[in-house]
């Protein structure tokens, strides 16, 4: 190169010096990426079990109404309707063989071009089943509801707990929830092959919610369920019911996907999924559960309820029956790490049950592992109580892209667990570790300040607490202290405050800059901020209320309904609204005024946006 | 008879002057560090301290190895050999078993946070600089991944791929001071 040896040596100084430079830099910014992507779990994590913590707050107000029931006016419908929409089991007059002539009757046009199924099915139909779904298309209301049906008739003869074996050389795959993500399932059998005599599956409950797939999944795991009865097993999970489907986003998925046919499908569901068996046992030493256990469970009991009238409506309304506390527990339970049982706070049913209990009942029935799904896991799978509980969840990317792997195990003779990951890559051009943590993160971030907004006023009344001399400003401590307590969310609040609110020339937080980034998106029924507030907060209780009423799932109610609902509600949650405002709000969101309210519509209202968001869209 | 010369034995090579020692680093003492942090720095430490705490039941301690993640995410750069300085020079097998509580964490910290020569802006781009061929803002991807894994305290592959993904231009050419901006902004 022309150049002297010293200037060589120089410049591998120099090289060196550079190289220790920016590695140094790099690995602080790895471990600042590690750490946003640490408290954006976190915040999913917490709102999510936050929101199941909702789910209590509706089960005391339909106890509240169940109290109230004989002292309300008997003239209010609104009360009625709720309680006997919710307790009527689903009375169809219809006889089997009638219902199945009517099936077989309807007609799919011509134009139809999707999987035309046949029973008994046949690997035709599967196989056109998964090529039909890849492509997008939907499966004709005829086909849904004649599986929907053979399935029910074929899970009627099953009995709660199935005891499977692994013959000499089978291994059993096990999935844990898919919620509705086709892409994982669909990777899950390009992986592992497609369910047959040689290649058996478990799926182990949560089929359905949130997820935008739902019932595509269900027809696929029902369609190899009836085409391999013995090597093709479905566990119930807390999310096949009812209740949960209206609040998580499956009932609203079958009705917008089958506007003809969806209200048959759903009630055929509402069975199909109560008698979906409670647990797997294989070779008598592996149990398979959806949640997990308690102190209460035992297995020979479990065997002789009657597993389709454990349904969540029935907890709602605190009916007490001694087999539904087990059932809940099997489907709503999870492990902890101290010892003991204690209620589920969080989730509002099942316990939380440590290693002793777990060992109890393994040694009860001479079992040696509990394998269960219910809770994400960052690396889709996590062992506990000395690897005697294995937790297998499947739903990659499941609070959003990039923040966790799905997994699934697989069992051989000697019962030593084999666990496989994988995740869905959604976009074609590969997204880098900090791509996506920061999306990850920006929607961590606006569900944390959608929280914060529906708790306004409380937040504010607390601030202004601290805030004696009306400076606008309390310190960064007051500031998490407050947020902690009212939100009630476990998070890095210090940490996260430079992405939530402003800070003053003194350094104290400027506590009304948390608010500044969202506002309402359509312009609302004409209510007082408070209210707006209290309607944006409990959205999604309306909306299962609204929904429970609207037994037709028209998405209409009427107005007389609407005012007794929402007079009852508020009056539950001890809102002070007077009989005037309702009425002038019920006509006002009446936008047809012909006496019934679009109530879809009326949620929409009480959306909000992210003032942010719309900021960067623009530019962008 | 004359005794046998001996044969003079061959003089021993001269001992080669031994490498200069570095100078030897005192032991690190947590005990001699002061802490300086204020009240609302340690809550700060504090917040972050917890979420790397991966204790199942919250005891509030980190393992060694997690310890260079949590003072760097607080904003610090150390090199790996100040972090193992701090740490007393733990053994590699050590690392994901030996733990330290936030009272332990805040001398070691201290310590980091005090040393000078942190590294700014201008110093970075220096030292890209040194890379920069032709002098015109640009350095070649390829020698510097080279470099980041050979050199210094050396990178994996898969990390050198992380903090250089994107940055290349359809030549393999990187513009540092946008790259620099890119690392300082994360």
């Amino acid at each position: 190169r022309g150049c002297s040896r010293s200037t060589r040596v120089l410049f591998h100084e120099y090289s060196i010096k550079a190289a220790i430079l920016i590695q140094r830099w790099y690995r602080r910014y790895v471990a600042h990426l590690e750490m946003r992507r640490r408290y954006t779990w976190n915040i999913f994590q917490s709102i999510e079990y936050a929101g199941e913590q909702d789910q209590l707050q509706l089960s005391s107000f339909f106890s509240f109404m169940l109290d109230n029931f004989t002292h309300m006016n008997g003239n209010g419908p609104g009360n009625k309707y709720l309680i006997s929409h919710l307790l009527d089991s689903v009375v169809d007059p219809l006889t089997e063989e009638v219902r199945q002539l009517k099936y077989e009757q309807i007609v799919v046009p011509e134009s139809y071009c999707g999987p035309r199924l046949s029973f008994p099915l046949s690997v035709t139909d599967t196989n056109a089943l998964l090529s039909a779904f890849k492509e997008e298309q939907t499966l004709h209301g005829k086909y849904v509801l004649q599986l929907l049906y053979e399935t029910k008739k074929f899970l009627k003869q099953m009995p709660n707990i199935i005891y499977l074996s692994t013959s000499y050389a089978k291994e059993i795959t096990i999935c844990g929830d898919l919620h509705g993500r086709l892409d994982d399932l669909l990777l899950i059998f390009y992986k592992n092959g497609l369910p047959s005599a040689e290649n058996p599956y478990i799926f182990n409950g949560d089929f359905v919610d949130r997820g935008k797939k739902s019932t595509e999944i269900i027809i696929i795991l029902f369609a190899f369920l009836l085409l391999y009865p013995d090597h093709m097993h479905l566990n119930r999970g807390n999310h096949e019911d009812h209740i949960m489907n209206l609040r998580y986003g499956f009932t609203r998925e079958v009705m917008q996907k089958y506007k003809t046919h969806g209200r048959e499908m759903l009630q055929l569901l509402q069975d199909v999924f109560s008698l979906l068996p409670l647990a797997t046992v294989i070779d008598n030493k592996v149990l398979i559960v959806h949640g997990g256990i308690s102190d209460k469970i035992d297995l020979d009991f479990l065997s002789t309820v009657e597993r389709h009238k454990m349904l969540l409506k029935y907890v709602l309304f605190h009916m007490v029956i001694i087999c539904l506390i087990q059932v809940v527990d099997i489907l709503w339970s999870d492990p902890k790490n101290q010892s003991g049982c204690s209620p589920n706070s969080f989730r509002g049913g099942g316990c939380y049950f440590g290693p002793d209990v777990t060992q109890a009942l393994l040694q009860k029935h001479g079992l040696c592992l509990l394998i269960r799904s219910h809770e994400c896991k960052q690396e889709g799978y996590e062992l506990c109580h000395n690897g005697q509980v294995i937790t297998i969840f499947s739903a990659s990317n499941y609070y959003e892209e990039g923040s966790n792997r799905g997994a699934y195990v697989k069992l051989g003779p000697e019962l030593v667990p084999r666990f496989f990951q994988y995740q869905v890559s959604r976009s074609t051009r590969k997204l880098t570790l900090h791509q996506r943590v920061c999306v990850a993160e920006g929607s961590a971030l606006r569900a944390l300040k959608e929280k914060l907004y529906a708790h306004r006023s409380d937040l504010m009344a607390a601030f202004q607490q601290y805030d004696i001399d009306n400076t606008g400003r309390i310190s960064t401590s007051e500031w998490a202290q407050v947020v902690e307590s009212v939100l009630r969310l476990d998070l890095p609040w210090r940490t996260l405050r430079p992405r939530l609110a402003r800070l003053g020339a003194d350094g104290n937080v400027e506590y009304e800059s948390c608010f500044e980034d969202i506002s309402p998106g359509e312009p609302i029924p004409p209510v007082t901020p408070n209210l707006a507030e209290t309607l944006y907060r409990y959205r999604t209780d309306l909306e299962i209320i609204f929904n429970i009423i609207d037994k037709d799932h028209s998405g209409q109610i009427s107005i007389e309904e609407f005012r007794q609902t929402w007079k009852l509600f508020s009056s539950h949650l001890g809102v002070a609204v007077n009989d005037q405002t309702i009425d002038d709000m019920a006509r006002s969101i009446d936008f047809n005024k012909d006496g019934s309210i679009d109530f879809n519509e009326f949620l929409e209202a009480f959306r909000v946006v992210h003032k942010l968001v719309i900021k960067e869209q623009q530019q962008g | 008879m004359a005794p046998k010369k001996k044969e003079e034995p061959k003089p021993a090579p001269a001992p080669k002057p031994p490498e200069p020692e570095p100078p030897k680093e005192p032991e690190f003492n947590p005990a001699e560090v002061k802490l300086e942090f204020t009240a609302e720095q340690i809550e700060d430490f504090k917040d972050a301290f917890q979420l790397f705490d991966r204790t199942p039941t919250n005891e509030m301690k980190i393992t060694y190895a997690q310890c260079g993640d949590l003072i760097r995410a607080l904003g610090q750069n150390p090199t790996n050999a100040e972090v193992m300085h701090v740490l007393g020079k733990p053994k590699a097998e050590e690392m994901q078993v030996k733990m330290l509580d936030f009272e332990q964490f805040l001398p070691i910290h201290q310590h980091i946070c005090k040393a000078k020569d942190r590294g700014t802006f201008e110093d970075f781009v220096e030292g890209l600089r040194v890379f920069d061929k032709e002098g015109n803002g640009t350095v070649m991807g390829a020698e510097l991944r080279h470099v980041l894994a050979t050199l210094g305290e050396k990178m994996k592959e898969d990390e050198v791929e992380q903090l250089m993904a994107g940055q290349e231009d359809a030549n393999g050419c990187i513009n540092y001071e946008a790259f620099v901006k890119h690392i300082m902004a994360g």
